[in-house]
């Protein structure tokens, strides 16, 4: 379905940008209040469900095993998928994976494999003959607005708390699956101008470009992307980035929390 | 039905191995307008079944061949979420889910008002998050309540119940070693109120009188359902927390 930009909604989301207001009455760089709830599907090896706004997401990991790759004997595979199915909101049509829900699985899935929290040769369990597939499969189920960074939170959440199914397939004991760190993401859309953090539903459809960061432990960039047509400068690039930094300490602790409950 | 026959699923003292007596059905908890970009919304939690339907619509039908002059469309998919299950599911349509969502289209057919809204479509998205066995019992409940919850007028509610047959006895909502192990499996899709029947599916083995006293236990389930469906509406609609 052709989503129709109102102009109205434009010219008001301009109007509040120069007043440095948003529609819902956040500040620039305000996040909607986020619940993070874990281990929430009974079938999934690790899970959790994300509510931002209008916003919910579940995402569930699963393990298989599989031979690994003839060059790479020793390490297993993670993959994440997302899926933007027409249950999410009336716009999203049923068919094959669209483009917009591929990027969306590969941006989340960049930001969790190169950030390192997974040691792929811990998921060797016979060289060259027997390793564990990692995957997370992602599942948005109202799309309220920000779903990049809702599914990026799922995501690491639900594999943080994932245990290894080894006594289903045979292969020993269940464990913990060994997570080395809480890659997050923060998205940023240009909106009447200027960019905001977090994008609401009506933001994302009067606005522009948008960013989306994944920071990990340190600090340090592990996915970058930009999406949707639109410039931005080295400078405005900058202002975000500090921004990013200070939501994803924020939300890193969140999940911390969340697991020690 | 699996039908292996060796694996035990009545205990010496008569009860089912989760402990329910024989017309005993698993716990069920219902909660309308779950989603906020739908029309309308539910979750269905039925034993370890999750099962979440969203409804959009009415809307223009599209493309237009689906169109039909004299009335609405219904347009369901059913679908399981890669980690519901055990293994995992790769994602997308296959011949189950094709068939499940044709039936369950024409059985809310069968009790909402198309006539209202000719030349329409409504759409009906069923996920299912967890799956225990009663998967498209929980996911028709939940999309009669969404359907309720959208404010779409309809003869009566339907209610998804299944009866079955474990070890030569007959049984109330067959659990996952039931459904796997079991004998007979008869879902039903009920109208509380008229006591009228709009989906029915079955495999398995069950002689008349079989099917006579699993059709009794399925009534007397939706009975119950029921209840928590109609709950699970006023709540919504009589200035809760929602």
């Amino acid at each position: 379905m052709v989503e129709l930009v109102p102009t109205l909604l434009r010219q008001e989301l301009a109007r509040l940008a120069e007043d440095d207001q948003r529609l819902d009455g956040r500040s620039q760089w305000e996040g909607r209040e986020v619940s993070l709830e874990v281990d929430c599907l009974y079938n999934a090896e690790g899970s959790a469900k994300v509510v931002m706004g209008k916003t919910i997401v579940y995402a569930g990991v699963k393990f298989e095993l599989r031979t690994p790759w003839p060059d790479r004997p020793t390490q297993g595979s993670l993959m994440c998928g997302a899926e933007l199915r027409p249950v999410a909101h009336r716009k999203y049509e049923p068919g094959p994976p669209s483009p917009q829900s591929i990027e969306l699985g590969r941006v989340v899935d960049r930001g969790i494999r190169e950030s390192g929290c997974i040691d792929m040769e811990s998921l060797c369990i016979v060289p060259g003959e027997k390793v564990w597939g990692v995957m997370i499969d992602i599942h948005v189920l109202s799309d309220g607005g920000n779903i990049f960074d809702a599914c990026g939170l799922a995501a690491i959440a639900a594999l943080r708390t994932a245990i290894v199914p080894a006594e289903r397939f045979d292969v020993g004991e269940d464990y913990k699956l060994k997570v080395n760190g809480t890659p997050i993401m923060s998205s940023f859309t240009r909106v009447g101008g200027r960019y905001i953090y977090d994008p609401s539903e009506e933001e994302e459809l009067g606005g522009d470009e948008r960013i989306h960061i994944t920071l990990g432990d340190e600090g340090h960039l592990h996915s970058l992307q930009k999406g949707l047509r639109g410039v931005f400068t080295p400078a405005e690039f900058a202002e975000i980035f500090d921004v990013a930094h200070q939501r994803c300490t924020d939300l890193r602790t969140l999940v911390a929390n969340q697991e020690g409950n | 039905m699996g039908g292996y026959g060796d694996v035990q699923l009545l205990r010496d003292d008569g009860l089912r191995l989760d402990g329910r007596k024989l017309d005993e059905m698993r716990p069920v908890s219902i909660e309308a307008g779950i989603l906020p970009a739908a029309d309308g919304s539910a979750m269905v939690t039925h034993g370890l079944n999750v099962a979440v339907a969203a409804v959009y619509g009415p809307m223009e039908a599209h493309p237009r061949k689906i169109q039909r002059q004299d009335r609405a469309v219904i347009d369901v998919r059913y679908n399981m979420a890669p980690f519901s299950t055990g293994d995992r599911i790769r994602p997308g349509y296959n011949r189950r889910s094709r068939e499940i969502s044709k039936v369950t289209a024409e059985a809310l057919e069968s009790v909402v008002l198309v006539e209202r809204y000719p030349r329409s479509k409504i759409r009906v998205e069923i996920e299912i998050l967890a799956a225990e066995a009663g998967t498209r019992c929980a996911g028709l409940t939940a999309a009669a309540v969404a359907l309720a919850d959208a404010g779409i007028p309809m003869r009566d509610l339907i209610v998804g119940v299944a009866s079955g047959k474990v070890e030569g006895i007959v049984v109330l909502d067959l659990d996952k070693a039931e459904d796997n192990y079991g004998q007979a499996d008869l879902p039903v899709g009920i109208l509380p109120n008229t006591g009228e029947i709009a989906f029915l599916q079955m495999d398995g083995d069950l002689s008349p009188d079989e099917y006579n006293l699993a059709m009794e236990y399925n009534f007397k389930a939706a009975a119950e359902i029921h209840e928590i469906m109609v709950d699970a509406l006023k709540r919504r609609y009589e200035g809760g927390e929602n």
